[in-house]
């Protein structure tokens, strides 16, 4: 496989609240390979969100060291997009305003005239599917909709490294697997490895986990500890039919048992 | 076919209150006898003839301008004051208590300083209407401005974007709604506050002009009951135009929240 593109050794992350401080992410090291799709799933209050937050910057871990081709993490930079659980859109923004936000005022689109930006722009309007939409404001879009705009401001600013939070975890059954399957597809599944950005994607959902990455890293909860790192040999490019099989099954079984007795426990407390 | 009585209905529904208090009011008056009664008939006629006179649309003239001039004096002041309140908060704790302090003192309680410091010209209107502008506009950017979605500005910092870009391109379209609420709110006050600070400016020199003033006329040295309803009336129906602006200009300036 290939190196390493980040690099977390002994990460550890409190929160010091009034009168508590409040112990999320222990002790927690992993290798993020440059090109590879990494899924971190757990239970609630496993901390995923807070490993993400992290990786963007948005938060400095407490103990451990986090680099990024072997230079320390200080905060968030554009090399490292990010895509919001609650998709964060600029609500003044019309669908095409908000996918070439970073163009325009972040570094992203520095050495492109305003004309290859709207190209880009228009390029991944078309990539997600949002021809039609692109002078509409986010709250005439539906859920979906809003999630492709979230997506498509992501790759717009094309990033190496693509950190998502629960991005689909807002969507209705359906849209959900064709997202997916787009997501797969502007990853680059059907490009050679070393063609591919590196992708971080937290989820709850165990089948969204196994069907998408390369390798999904498991985190139990309360605090959040690597519990194991379950490599995923589906063979790729991945479809419906990978779904289907029975080793996609299998290793979604094999992760829930892994996380099992904590998921009760938290939804029973 | 529909159409024609159905536009007749509706209108008449409407009116039916107001033209029903207008009689009542006619009658009342008629029976009293009183001079001291205003009747409408006789309001009308005033009205009319301070039409004519071009003395009604000149008061409210120099009014309405006063009133835009403080206004914008405590917008200039207040927004941006009110973004850095808002955004920071050791700032905010160093001003919050002043201006909490100075927020219930009304502006008609300041005329009797603004007018030793100032006399009673248009400079000391404007300064009280400014006064009376400034604290809801003041509020209610602070308040725009911390209820922004922290995650916009997060996005944002992530796509690389420059802080002092991202006050310009997030912070103040975030803000943008609350702000403007905040302008129509004190618009609404500043043009309540002139007329209170003509009318009390009015009993010194009788030289300031303005409807306010217009109205103190009236009421010391005319004693002309009609002319002051007449004021009252023009001084709503401002009140009503100002604000059906605002919100028409609210709508336009923020496309996104149009429902």
């Amino acid at each position: 496989m290939s190196e390493a593109k980040i690099r977390l050794e002994g990460i550890g992350k409190t929160f010091e609240l009034p009168g508590v401080s409040l112990l999320v992410v222990d002790d927690l090291s992993l290798e993020i390979r440059a090109g590879e799709f990494l899924a971190i799933v757990g239970p609630s209050g496993c901390g995923k969100t807070t490993v993400l937050n992290m990786l963007a910057g948005l938060e400095r871990p407490s103990t451990g060291t986090m680099m990024l081709d072997g230079r320390a993490i200080e905060g968030p930079g554009a090399e490292r997009g990010v895509m919001f659980q609650d998709y964060a859109l600029f609500p003044w923004q019309t669908v095409q305003g908000n996918i070439g936000f970073g163009l325009r005022f972040g570094p992203a689109g520095r050495d492109l005239s305003r004309s290859e930006q709207d190209a880009r722009v228009a390029r991944v309007i078309e990539l997600v599917g949002l021809r039609g939409s692109e002078t509409k404001y986010p709250h005439q879009l539906s859920g979906g909709m809003r999630q492709r705009v979230a997506l498509a401001r992501l790759v717009a600013n094309e990033p190496d490294i693509l950190l998502m939070d629960e991005p689909l975890a807002a969507l209705d059954a359906q849209t959900r697997m064709i997202l997916q399957d787009e997501l797969l597809r502007i990853w680059g599944q059907d490009r050679p490895a070393a063609a591919r950005r590196t992708v971080v994607f937290i989820t709850h959902a165990i089948d969204e986990a196994v069907f998408l990455a390369d390798r999904v890293v498991v985190l139990s909860s309360h605090p959040g500890r690597l519990k194991r790192i379950v490599d995923i040999d589906l063979p790729r490019p991945r479809d419906d039919s990978t779904r289907k099989s029975a080793a996609f099954a299998e290793l979604g079984q094999s992760i829930w048992e892994l996380i099992r007795d904590e998921a009760y426990r938290a939804t029973m407390r | 076919m529909m159409r024609a009585p159905y536009m007749v209905i509706r209108v008449a529904t409407r009116l039916t209150v107001p033209v029903l208090l207008l009689v009542l009011w006619q009658a009342l008056a008629m029976a009293s006898g009183s001079a001291r009664m205003p009747r409408p008939s006789a309001v009308l006629a005033a009205g009319l003839a301070l039409l004519a006179s071009g003395d009604l649309l000149a008061g409210l003239a120099t009014s309405l301008g006063r009133v835009f001039a403080g206004f914008f004096l405590a917008s200039a002041v207040a927004v941006p004051l009110g973004i850095v309140m808002g955004s920071v908060r050791p700032v905010e704790r160093n001003l919050d208590p002043l201006v909490e302090s100075f927020r219930p003192v009304a502006a008609i309680a300041i005329l009797p300083l603004v007018i030793l410091w100032l006399g009673t010209g248009s400079i000391a209107a404007v300064v009280i209407v400014a006064y009376a502008a400034f604290f809801p506009v003041l509020i209610n950017t602070i308040a725009g401005v911390k209820r922004i979605e922290p995650n916009l500005m997060r996005a944002a910092t992530t796509m690389g974007v420059p802080a002092i870009t991202r006050m310009r391109v997030v912070l103040l379209p975030a803000a943008l709604p609350s702000i403007l609420v905040g302008m129509r709110i004190g618009l609404g006050i500043a043009w309540t506050a002139i007329i209170a600070a003509e009318l009390a400016v009015g009993a010194k020199a009788g030289s300031s002009g303005g409807i306010g003033q217009m109205m103190f006329v009236f009421y010391a040295y005319s004693v002309e009951l009609n002319g002051i309803v007449v004021c009252m009336i023009a001084v709503g129906l401002v009140a009503l135009c100002l604000d059906w602006v605002l919100r028409a200009g609210l709508t336009w300036a923020v496309p996104w929240s149009r429902g």
